[in-house]
């Protein structure tokens, strides 16, 4: 207990921390801004076009902001450490200061994931009501948990990378090629490699686990709900575990 | 106690210790001495368990470093004055320390008026002079009210006033009883600080004997350093 309180007290200790979690929780303004355009837009509109308006969840286009910036945390906790040399000399057993970084950045990403993905629901839901067709919170909260939970996975996956690659550039590519470009490429790649790259996707994981469509994405949707719960919890785990090996093995 | 036995490391084809031996006993200063790269903060390193040796032991009270829970209370270590987060405030540093060793907030402030930084506490330590990370250093080491102190070029950067105080510090820190050992390049300044010696050359051991031992037969330890590191100041050189 007393090396989380450490490791706590090192996150909330720094303003870069303070600047990070801020983003992350800016993104709701960022939905509400792309809502505002929405609703521009269809008040421009003719009749017929606004019949046939349609609109992508906010919640779930804005979340690789919160996604982002607690990888970025979490992967700074380690690389950026600096009394790490310290803190593995104070804590001479390297797995508690791991688990304790992991659980700092997860428990953060849990509450900015669960504040930004439930407040950017609520929020675009309450401006783009009776003018976009909207999902209700009956239908959606299955998928809004997983959603917020990836973000608290991108954090635990930031802290394992910041152990694997011990340099911030190094980790923060790694985490934007997650993000980004590895979708791109297997959006590119000939069926069924791209439908089969397309389901392990992080962003693809919260709906197969609520079970609901991707069609209209670039994911695939070829996992059972347990499957993608899964494949998420992986994501997590595998480089953690990995960074604890590693970490075993080498000198500090 | 520290005790190195056999004590081996090598990075990758560099020999940084060589079979070292020797002991650091309570009670006084220990100086440990040695031409750059003679392998002072490598023996420090393995002591504290940051790197693993590639044979032989290195023990604090007659065990592994590793195996102590909170080691703060038995070891206190300065290696590198530069580990500070510098967005941290020198108390929120001391603070993040003290917390995973189960020491409190009395403690953090006892240390910060004892190394003189009570008035910068609150200050970002990314704006501290080299000589304030020493202190800040000093500080942590001293957290546990440890039994066995080590600190690496604790002097690097300080003022006259702070060279002095140092001294003044390890000399009170030993008559406590407890085992101190301190590298430096300063001969004059570890004559007056230390009462045995340990000398090492390309991370062998080199001298290990009394201050008083050394000078007997040189004008000065300067002179005596001089004469016993003639043969191993081309580090790197032919291992
Ligand atoms: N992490 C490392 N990787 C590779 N070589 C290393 C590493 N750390 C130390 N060395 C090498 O080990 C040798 C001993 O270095 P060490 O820092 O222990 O010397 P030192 O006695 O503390 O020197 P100085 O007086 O300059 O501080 C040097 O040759 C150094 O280059
Ligand atoms: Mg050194």
């Amino acid at each position: 207990m007393s090396v989380l309180a450490a490791e706590w007290l090192k996150v909330r200790s720094i303003r870069s921390s303070h600047l990070i979690v801020g983003i992350g929780l800016g993104s709701v303004l960022l939905a509400a801004g792309l809502a505002w355009m929405a609703i521009g837009m269809y008040e421009d509109a003719s009749p017929s076009m606004r019949r046939s308006a349609r609109i992508a969840e906010l919640e779930e286009v804005v979340v690789i902001v919160p996604q982002l910036c607690l990888g970025i945390l979490g992967l700074v906790s380690w690389t950026s450490d600096r009394v790490l040399q310290t803190s593995l000399t104070i804590v001479p057993r390297r797995w508690p200061v791991l688990m304790s970084k992991a659980a700092v950045a997860g428990g953060l990403g849990l509450v900015v994931g669960a504040v930004t993905v439930f407040g950017t629901f609520f929020l675009s839901r309450g401006m783009l009501a009776g003018r976009y067709p909207v999902s209700g919170f009956a239908e959606s909260w299955p998928i809004l948990v997983p959603t917020s939970i990836s973000v608290a996975v991108f954090a635990v996956l930031g802290v394992g990378l910041g152990v694997i690659m011990r340099s911030t550039a190094g980790a923060v590519a790694v985490l934007v090629g997650l993000v980004y470009v590895i979708p791109m490429i297997g959006g590119n790649l000939p069926e069924p490699w791209s439908e089969r790259l397309g389901s392990v996707m992080m962003g693809a994981l919260p709906r197969e686990i609520a079970g609901a469509s991707l069609a209209s994405s670039v994911y695939g949707e070829l996992l059972s709900p347990v499957a993608a719960a899964l494949v998420l919890a992986a994501y997590a785990l595998l480089p953690l575990l990995a960074g604890a090996w590693l970490l075993r093995r080498r000198d500090a | 106690m520290i005790e190195l036995r056999q004590l081996t490391k090598r990075y990758g084809d560099t020999l940084a210790v060589d079979e070292l031996s020797f002991r650091v006993e309570p009670g006084h200063v220990t100086g440990f001495l040695g031409p750059n790269g003679a392998g002072k903060s490598t023996s420090m390193r393995l002591v504290l368990g940051l790197d693993a040796p590639t044979s032989g032991q290195a023990l604090v009270n007659g065990g592994r470093y590793a195996d102590l829970r909170r080691p703060l209370h038995e070891v206190g270590a300065l290696l590198d004055a530069g580990a500070v987060h510098p967005g941290r405030s020198a108390y929120n540093h001391l603070m993040c320390l003290a917390l995973s060793n189960d020491i409190g907030a009395r403690r953090v402030a006892q240390v910060l008026e004892l190394v003189g930084l009570s008035g910068v506490a609150r200050k970002k330590a990314g704006g501290f002079s080299l000589g304030m990370k020493q202190r800040l250093g000093i500080a942590a080491a001293l957290l546990g009210d440890p039994g066995v102190l080590m600190f690496d070029e604790p002097v690097n950067g300080l003022d006259p006033d702070g060279v002095r105080w140092i001294r003044g510090l390890m000399r009170g820190l030993a008559e406590e009883g407890r085992t101190v050992l301190l590298s430096s390049h300063l001969m004059s300044e570890m004559a007056l600080t230390a009462d045995r010696i340990v000398i090492v050359g390309r991370g062998r051991l080199v001298a290990d004997a009394t201050v008083a031992e050394l000078t007997a037969g040189y004008p000065s330890l300067e002179e005596a350093y001089m004469a016993l590191t003639a043969s191993s100041v081309e580090y790197g050189a032919a291992r």
